[in-house]
């Protein structure tokens, strides 16, 4: 499983962006998207069309957290979104080791059998995809809409939104600017590895 | 060190009893407000900042001092350990609800650092990563002017900075204070 | 129970606070409470330094009494007497030389009531009125007129003292030494010395 989190001001600026992979089942913590790096802006262009959604999602009811909201199926894509008091969105995309296609990373997700630990950051390594999905079925990695998966999000963002607080309260940041602290970007990576 | 225990009574008493409580953000977060202008206000030249922050904290201690006297009730200090077990347990205590250890003394008793655990002021603080605060900016500085006023109302002349500070990445923070000598002409000779 | 008037003198000796509560005293016109102030402040300094200072002559006693004496200074005692510099350095001393030494330099000796620095005036009384001064370790003194007969003038004492210290040192357009003009101080004050009549 890899992640793609960012964080919208109210008005749509980009505050902070990070891309993990997973940490359960034996992953690495590093992100292995279907794309080839050369096209890490797609993440940002699923993410982003995903904010028509969001905004109809946040009247539905009052809670912060909207559960998953959005999916891009052409890259398998699901979105999930968290809407700070203040306007701030939350948004996390993330995309499961492919099951059947071609770039599936079996190293990552499944952790079983010796096959691990070759692949490639493009995700080279062609691997019996589905005998790892199948061994990592009930895991958060596999199934992007179970009811464990979303209160996986949902610790996550409640622990990000918690530093995310902190770190406003910084008197030198600024409102709507960029979110530079190394020290929430260490805090984000450590709750994704706790949660996700 | 029965001094230091009977100071740590006095200051636990009078912070239970006596004192007004306030919301700690709504003091960090005024505060922080206060030094981030001040560092946009002098374009970033954080020794002024350093030297506004240390004349404001002067004119607090020079006020505060008569709340600390008319609400702890304490005589004056026999020496000048004494008085920093004061500082440290009474005063801090009822004005933060800190109580930073005092140690490194030197051997003429005249010299003596306040280490903090904590520090309600610095709170949630990164401080500016533009290269230059973290070598030039005492985010606290306000507490040595403070504690300047205080003691000179008090007659005793001192000199207070930071050593060192956990938000410049530091093991601890440290403030050094040094008596430079007792105020003795303490009225001016007047001719009626 | 009457509280006449109270007058606040700055540590320079000069008037920056006078008022009256219950009529019983004569007025008097500004200036001649701007000189009662200066001329009192005068002669509380004048009474601390004529406070006789007894020698302590016994070794065992030099010994002793410098560092129990030194201790208890801290107990409540109300004044600004500098500590005096002969204590001081003798205390530190005494640490490396010999006591006798330090009897024979008879530089050591004890107020009157051991302990307690010298104060000066801290009442005067007439058989109409009694005036009650207290200083503050900052120098300020703060000078009560009351009825001969009133007990418990520590207690008003300690409440105006707490009176001054929030509405007047925390009022941050306060000046420093300059005379009080805070209608808080006023109103708070008049209100709490009411309510006790």
């Amino acid at each position: 499983m890899s992640y793609y989190f960012t964080i919208l001001s109210p008005t749509d600026v980009p505050l902070f962006n990070i891309a993990f992979g997973t940490s359960k089942s034996g992953g690495d913590g590093i992100a292995r998207f279907r794309f080839p790096d050369t096209a890490q802006y797609m993440n940002q262009f699923i993410i982003h069309s995903s904010l028509d959604m969001v905004e109809e999602a946040q009247w539905m009811n009052g809670n912060m957290y909207l559960k998953h909201i959005d999916t891009y199926p052409p890259a398998s894509a699901y979105i999930s979104a968290f809407l700070t008091p203040s306007g701030a969105r939350f948004l996390l995309l993330h995309q499961p080791p492919h099951a059947a296609g071609p770039n599936a990373n079996a190293g990552g997700g499944g952790g079983g059998g010796g096959i691990g630990g070759s692949s490639s950051i493009l995700g080279g390594s062609f691997a019996a995809g589905s005998s790892a999905a199948r061994a990592s079925a009930s895991s958060i990695a596999a199934n992007p809409t179970s009811p464990q998966t979303e209160e996986a999000v949902r610790q996550f963002m409640a622990e990000v939104y918690e530093n995310y607080v902190k770190t406003v309260m910084n008197p030198f940041y600024r409102q709507g600017m960029e979110i530079r602290s190394a020290v929430f970007r260490s805090r984000v990576t450590a709750a994704g590895r706790k949660w996700l | 060190m029965s001094s230091t225990t009977k100071a740590s009574r006095i200051g636990e008493e009078l912070w239970k009893t006596r004192v007004d409580k306030v919301n700690a953000e709504l003091v960090t977060l005024t505060y922080g407000t206060i030094v981030a202008q001040l560092c946009q206000d002098y374009d970033g030249n954080y020794q002024e900042v350093n030297k506004q922050l240390e004349k404001m904290g002067y004119n607090i201690g020079m006020r505060l001092i008569e709340d600390f006297l008319a609400k702890s009730n304490i005589g004056r200090c026999a020496n000048f350990r004494e008085t920093a077990d004061m500082i440290s347990k009474v005063g801090f205590r009822i004005f933060l609800n800190i109580a930073p250890t005092v140690t490194n003394w030197t051997s003429d008793n005249n010299q003596f650092s306040l280490v903090f655990d904590e520090n309600p002021l610095a709170d949630f603080v990164e401080l500016p990563d533009d290269g230059r605060a973290q070598d030039e900016l005492w985010f606290s500085n306000i507490l040595c002017g403070v504690l300047r006023g205080a003691l000179e109302m008090v007659q005793m002349q001192i000199e207070a900075h930071f050593v060192s500070d956990v938000l410049r990445g530091d093991d601890a923070t440290e403030m050094r204070v040094s008596l430079v000598r007792y105020i003795e002409d303490e009225m001016p000779p007047e001719e009626e | 129970m009457t509280v006449f008037s109270l007058i606040i003198i700055n540590k320079a000796g000069g008037l920056i606070y006078q008022r009256e509560f219950q009529p019983g005293l004569r007025k008097l016109s500004t200036n001649d409470y701007l000189v009662l102030a200066g001329t009192f402040h005068g002669v509380h300094a004048i009474t601390r330094t004529i406070t006789p200072k007894l020698p302590l002559l016994t070794p065992t006693a030099t010994a002793s009494t410098p560092t129990s004496a030194s201790s208890n200074l801290a107990s409540p005692s109300g004044t600004s007497t500098p500590i005096p510099p002969t204590t001081t350095t003798t205390t530190t001393t005494t640490t490396t030389t010999t006591t006798t030494t330090t009897s024979v330099a008879a530089t050591t000796y004890t107020y009157p009531i051991p302990g307690v620095p010298a104060t000066g005036l801290e009442s005067l009384e007439t058989d109409k009125f009694r005036l009650t001064c207290f200083q503050t370790l900052t120098g300020t003194k703060f000078l009560l007129f009351t009825d001969p007969h009133m007990a418990n003038i520590e207690v008003v004492m300690k409440k105006i003292y707490e009176f001054y210290a929030d509405f007047v040192m925390k009022n941050p357009f306060y000046q420093l030494e300059m005379p009080v003009r805070c209608e808080a101080f006023d109103r708070n004050l008049n209100g709490w010395l009411r309510g006790r009549t």
